[in-house]
């Protein structure tokens, strides 16, 4: 035990005296947070539309009151008023508007005759999600527009869907913290543990503990530890600061706080076995870096932590039943928004604390003693 | 008793054989240094003995015990200088100590004692509480020395110990190590190819090329089995037949060569010579303007046994290496 002990002290005492890894460990997942839930968005927002009125009647104000309504709520749009269709569409095709509406003449008084008025929309189709929310928001007006109508004229039977959430509400950058706290674990399993051995392996540096008693446990078990040690704390500091920045409350207790640092170590070890037992033989640092980004696309984005499991094709949906990020959202997820106590997370908590157990034998058994 | 018993020790990496079935013995307390080129075999070797490969066939034994039944005894036993610098630069010198002392299950008070002693003796006490980043070349490499004693080994391995160091710091290592031999009755494996180094430090030397050992004895020994002697070389004001034939005629004289004013005078032992040799040239009425002696070397020895020198070039290229903290090399010779 003293033998990893020391190792552990060894690889404690290195990442202290190197501030620019911990700073990194540290501001990358926030960056994280603010890069992906300001450029990848639940709702897409500020699409610029060009409107050409040329009807200039009640009708064709209204419709673009229902617009200009979409614009200060939620913000879908940014309305542009033109004068000149051509130049509408032009803009267009520019690539300076997503999309051109013009309100022909004579919209208010066919409208009001019941006869067919159209109104045109113009659409960059290039751009396949914009469009698709172009054409969803603008429909939606139209049909507000139509029913406002319907409902002056023809009162019929009101039928209303009553909407209630179950938890209180999680805004999109709030509903991404589990992701970043689960990225910051990713990281910090990719800079310390095995990563340490690769890169004492590649310095030659390895050798002067390879000659020592040391055992095999002694080294992946004091490596793990450290690791572990060392993600930990950076974690729970990335966790503390995606709750300040998006406004997540901190209330719940001891019960949630425990909860929530038991999913990080549990989620950390069960990385840092896996880890070992991927890297446990490399001897070059640049594997490291072409693996990371291979490794955090395959087991961050099935993990749930952006789009819901369930909505994956069935393969991917296997691969996210063995993959422990899907585990650790998950659980994460349920302690953070829900409240959700052990016997919610429980099974997520045997996963981790299996494949850990697993991953743990195999690094130690893959592990090789002599060069 | 032996310290090291090797048995047709064999290495070979595909087709490659870097060690080819070597055999000899260290005695307890010895000095023994492994004398070769880069690529001969000696990195291979020492790893070996020192459990970080294993031997493709063949045996050994170090401290008494089988490299291959029971390499964590032998650890325990042994200290090893790897060739490269193996210390944690973002430690300090005092702290690369401390830790490694715990691999050997010693208490701090023993690591702390131990530690002041050795860094003490290589002139490192007052730098132990810096960074080993901020140490020269000459001082990691003393810090590495008296790392791989901090659990008072029964043999020590070093390989290449000096290499690109200055010749001061050369001897500053050598002397440490003459001392610790004496005090602790050290055993010590070196391999080097600096000529000098094998034959101030070691009692006996062995001389490896392409994986096989070509010689083995004490370096006056192996000196002595040369066909050349020692050459003296004298160049007077004016020199004759007569004078040439006047010096053959001397009993510890093997031959004279004259080339105009030069003469080539060959001897056994030049340098215990010289003085009878200088008298018996003014007693033939020379006059001499410089003498120089031509001792042999092992660097004969290996070409005697080799046909070629080992080359400086060779040393330079590896000590760039060290220095500027390569990756390992392949597992080669």
């Amino acid at each position: 035990m003293t033998r990893a002990l020391a190792v552990i002290r060894r690889d404690l005492l290195k990442f202290r005296r190197n501030p620019v890894v911990l700073a990194m460990s540290l501001l990358m997942p926030i960056v994280y947070l603010v890069i992906l839930g300001n450029s990848f968005q639940g709702k897409l927002k500020g699409l610029p539309i060009g409107i050409v009125d040329l009807d200039n009647g009640p009708e064709s104000r209204l419709f673009i009151n229902k617009l200009m309504a979409i614009e200060g709520g939620p913000g879908t749009f940014r309305l542009a008023r033109m004068k000149d269709q051509k130049a509408a569409v032009d803009a267009v095709r520019a690539g300076e508007l997503k999309a051109a509406i013009i309100i022909p003449e004579g919209f208010t008084r066919r409208s009001l005759s019941l006869r067919r008025a159209e109104v045109g929309l113009f659409v960059d189709n290039t751009d396949g999600i914009s469009a698709t929310t172009v054409r969803e928001t603008v429909r939606g007006a139209f049909q507000l527009l139509r029913l406002e109508y319907i409902s002056v004229r023809e009162e019929g039977a009101r039928q209303y869907l009553r909407d209630v959430d179950l938890y209180r509400k999680v805004d999109y950058d709030q509903s991404l913290v589990p992701g970043v706290i689960i990225m910051a674990i990713f990281l910090g399993t990719m800079t310390s543990g095995v990563f340490n051995l690769v890169m004492d392996r590649f310095l030659g540096v390895d050798e002067s503990y390879l000659l020592t008693p040391l055992k095999k446990s002694d080294i992946v078990a004091g490596l793990i530890v450290s690791g572990v040690i060392i993600t930990t704390t950076v974690t729970v500091l990335v966790s503390i600061s995606g709750m300040l920045i998006t406004g997540i409350p901190f209330g719940g207790g001891l019960q949630r706080c425990g909860l929530m640092f038991v999913v990080i170590i549990l989620t950390t070890l069960g990385l840092l076995s896996m880890m070992f037992v991927l890297l446990g033989r490399v001897a070059h640092p640049r594997i490291v870096g072409l693996l990371s980004g291979f490794l955090n696309v395959i087991f961050f984005f099935p993990s749930g932590a952006v789009y819901p499991v369930e909505s994956f094709p069935s393969w991917l949906r296997a691969f996210a039943k063995v993959n422990p990020e899907a585990y650790a959202v998950h659980a994460m997820k349920a302690v953070l928004f829900k409240g959700a106590g052990i016997g919610t997370i429980y099974g997520d908590l045997i996963f981790l604390s299996a494949f850990t157990a697993v991953m743990t034998a195999a690094a130690i058994a893959l592990f090789k003693r002599t060069l | 008793m032996n310290s090291i018993e090797v048995e047709g020790l064999t290495r070979k990496f595909g087709g490659l054989t870097a060690v080819d079935n070597v055999s000899f013995e260290v005695s307890e307390g010895e000095v023994f240094g492994f004398l070769g080129p880069n690529g001969a075999g000696k990195t291979t070797l020492i790893r070996m003995l020192t459990t970080l490969i294993k031997p493709t066939s063949g045996r050994a034994r170090v401290a008494g015990v089988d490299i291959l039944k029971d390499p964590d005894a032998v650890r325990l036993s042994i200290g090893v200088v790897p060739q490269a610098m193996t210390s944690d630069l973002d430690l300090t010198g005092k702290e690369n100590m401390e830790i490694y002392g715990r691999f050997y299950d010693m208490s701090g008070r023993e690591i702390k004692e131990r530690a002041g002693v050795l860094l003490e003796l290589v002139g490192l006490s007052q730098r132990g509480n810096d960074l080993v980043a901020t140490y020269s070349g000459g001082m990691r490499r003393r810090l590495e020395v008296v790392k791989a004693l901090i659990h008072k080994p029964k043999i020590l391995f070093l390989d290449e110990p000096t290499i690109g160091l200055d010749p001061q710091s050369r001897r500053t290592i050598w002397a440490f190590l003459e001392e610790f031999n004496r005090a602790e009755n050290l055993t010590i494996f070196l391999t080097t190819h600096y000529m000098e180094e094998a034959e101030t430090l070691s009692r006996r030397v062995g001389i490896i090329d392409y994986g096989r050992l070509i010689a083995l004895d004490t370096p006056e020994a192996l000196k002595s089995r040369l066909p050349e002697k020692d050459t003296v070389l004298l160049e007077l004001q004016t020199a004759s037949d007569e004078l040439a034939k006047g010096l053959e005629r001397l009993d510890f004289v093997y031959g004279v060569k004259r080339q105009e004013n030069t003469v080539r005078v060959y001897v056994e032992k030049g340098g215990q010579v010289i003085a009878r040799l200088l008298q018996r040239v003014a007693e033939l009425g020379g006059v001499v303007n410089s003498v120089s002696i031509k001792e042999r070397t092992l660097e004969d020895v290996f070409i005697h046994y080799t046909g070629r020198a080992i080359r400086e070039e060779e040393a330079k290229k590896v000590s760039f290496l060290v220095g500027a903290g390569a990756p390992r090399k392949m597992p080669g010779r």
